[in-house]
């Protein structure tokens, strides 16, 4: 029956052009109008949004007969298709996929509830024809395959991690090196505030560690709190996500204490993809192109992968912590270390606590704020008093003074966050991990501490 | 029904024209406008290809039911006419009117980012015939919560 076959026609179910959808009132009168989404549901089905139209869905009540046109995202060629109306979904898959393409499409268009979905309905593809061609179309680049033994081995890697900051490092090198991914941003979170951190990324000239994302904002935000990918294949027309706050640098970073997302200013594709074990989210997988349509459905499967295999890795990090507490605590938790040898007239550097947002600055340069800010405080404060540079988990979560979150404090993530930016910005105090559970600070010099209210 | 200055001046304007119509067991076709002009208050003719929309233009002189809508990709602002059209030949004026067209509407895609080798799929007046409306309803298509409602069809006094 249909000539052409719906799975060759992948690039007109990227919402990238417009679709058009044709019906007939019972009297005849004709309705055209555009759709933002179509999907392919099987071989023999398309589903369609239904935003807003009444007008499409009292005609398909009467005659469920359409014609659907269809555009290619990359060479503009026009497929028309027969359809009829089979039904309207108002739940189930099809609908959180749809839901979610049109949430974040229209949230980037700033039309965020404006497009709320009301409904999908569900088409039997009758025929499919291409439209003449008036001029010849270039041949597009093959889609990439995925290099699955290498996929496999990234993902071996990836499972083979134990710490946090292996697991974030195994699989920023599985997007680059496996999948091909040239931009890529790992997030955890959200934490009981609601929010995503950046703790690495591949690709980008500032790494953007610390940077933070709101649960349900832009992208990444709506990936995680719908627990499904979100996927941009054209930004052209679209506004950019945090475009103004990306131009920042170091010294935006020490004047508004706020570190800016790693991003392509000129990203025409983007794909977010939630870490989700046990269907609880653990962090946000980003990647993002210069090139349109860059990430089809084999890409799309190969971030899935890995983003499994990190969301399990990321929460056994946590548990393997967790559950080796009197080990670490035997290595000696607030034990004074040796004085080093070389201890004449050691510099001295300045630190600056903000106590309304637990804010940190070293030498006039921001480090981050909040529970990490807190963490780092707390264990100079220690290495002050009592000449205490090693530390464990047990002890900081068992710490009164760092007000740590009951639920889920995220302990490792705030420390792989603050160990990163201090390397960031090269500080005179420095985080190693000589094992799990395990916290030394690394002092260059003498903190002087300081304490102020605002 | 009238069309009011402003509303002229938009379907004249270089915005996405597609046009609907039916065959005699009333199942919807879809085709391209490439170029519009607004005659009298209420009539409207529009360039369609009639080499790459042939069941357009044979369901517009069987039955001459239309429905055509115009809409701007840069703002998403959006509206459709209905009414009944005829079809006559093209003439150089109408050549020069659809040439026009297609170098605006390229550009202002082009500015937003779809590249001419895309556009022209759809961007063709080879076989330029005019469907010309008498626009009986006129609908407002932009997103948004008046999507589907009619414009009045005479202004108010």
């Amino acid at each position: 029956m249909i000539g052409i076959r719906l799975a060759n026609l992948t690039a007109c179910f990227e919402g990238v052009i417009p679709s058009v959808l044709s019906t007939v009132a019972a009297d005849g009168t004709p309705n055209i109008s555009y759709l933002s989404h179509v999907v392919m549901a099987d071989e023999a089905h398309v589903a369609l949004s239904n935003q807003f139209f009444s007008k499409t869905k009292a005609n398909l009540q009467a005659n469920p007969r359409a014609t659907l046109l269809l555009v290619d995202g990359r060479d503009g060629r026009q497929f028309r298709l027969a359809l009829t109306f089979a039904r309207t979904l108002l739940e189930g898959p099809l609908f959180e996929k749809i839901g979610g393409l049109l949430a974040a499409s229209s949230a980037q268009v700033g039309l965020a509830g404006v497009m709320r979905l009301r409904s999908v309905d569900l088409f039997r593809v009758e025929a499919v024809a291409a439209c003449p061609v008036p001029v010849a179309t270039r041949p597009g680049a093959p889609a990439p395959v995925p290099d699955l033994p290498a996929i496999a081995a990234a993902v071996e890697a990836i499972a083979d991690a134990r710490e946090l900051t292996a697991v974030v490092d195994a699989t920023l090198t599985a997007l680059q090196e496996a999948c091909g991914f040239d931009h890529a941003v790992f997030l955890l979170g959200p934490d009981e505030t609601g929010r995503l951190a950046t703790v690495g990324s591949r690709g980008y000239d500032r790494s953007g560690v610390g940077s933070e994302i709101v649960l349900g904002e832009g992208l990444i935000g709506m990936a995680a709190a719908r627990r499904h990918p979100v996927k941009v294949s054209d930004m052209s027309r679209i506004r950019r996500y945090g475009a103004a706050a990306r131009a920042s640098g170091e010294e935006e970073e020490d004047r508004l204490r706020i570190i800016a997302l790693p991003g392509l200013a000129d990203a025409m594709s983007q794909l977010a993809m939630p870490l989700v074990v046990h269907g609880e989210v653990q962090g946000v997988l980003f990647v993002e192109s210069r090139r349109r349509l860059a990430f089809g459905p084999e890409a799309e499967a190969a971030l899935a992968v890995v983003a499994r295999q990190a969301a399990a890795a990321v929460l056994l990090a946590g548990t393997l912590v967790a559950e080796t507490p009197a080990q670490a605590a035997q290595e000696g938790d607030g034990q004074p270390s040796p004085p080093p040898a070389d201890a004449v007239a050691p510099r001295t550097f300045r630190v600056v606590h903000h106590a309304f947002d637990d804010s940190l600055f070293i030498d006039g340069a921001y480090v981050i704020k909040g529970v990490a800010g807190r963490l780092l405080m707390h264990m100079l404060e220690a290495s002050l008093r009592d000449g205490c540079t090693d530390f464990t988990n047990r002890a900081l979560r068992l710490s009164r003074s760092l007000r740590l979150p009951d639920f889920k404090d995220n302990l490792e993530t705030r420390l792989l966050l603050l160990q990163r930016r201090l390397d960031e910005r090269a500080l005179p105090v420095r985080l190693l991990r000589p094992g799990q559970g395990r916290i030394r600070l690394v002092l260059e010099g003498v903190p002087v501490l300081e304490t102020t209210g605002s | 029904m009238v069309i009011d200055p402003e509303l002229a001046a938009f379907l004249a304007g270089p915005v996405m024209t597609i046009v609907g119509s039916r065959d005699g067991r009333n199942r919807a076709e879809i085709g391209r406008g490439v170029g519009t002009r607004v005659i009298t208050a209420g009539v409207v003719e529009v360039v369609v290809s009639g080499w790459q929309w042939p069941a357009t233009l044979a369901n517009l002189r069987a039955n001459g039911a239309a429905a055509i809508t115009f809409a701007n990709p840069a703002d998403y602002v959006c509206y459709q006419i209905k009414g009944q059209a005829a079809l006559r030949p093209a003439e150089a004026a109408d050549l020069a009117l659809s040439a026009g067209y297609i170098a605006a509407m390229t550009a202002a895609l082009a500015a937003l980012g779809v590249e001419q080798a895309l556009s022209a799929q759809w961007l063709t007046n080879r076989g330029p015939v005019v469907v010309r409306t008498a626009v009986e309803s006129v609908f407002i298509q932009t997103p948004g919560p008046r999507a589907g409602t009619a414009m009045p069809a005479e202004p108010p006094a």
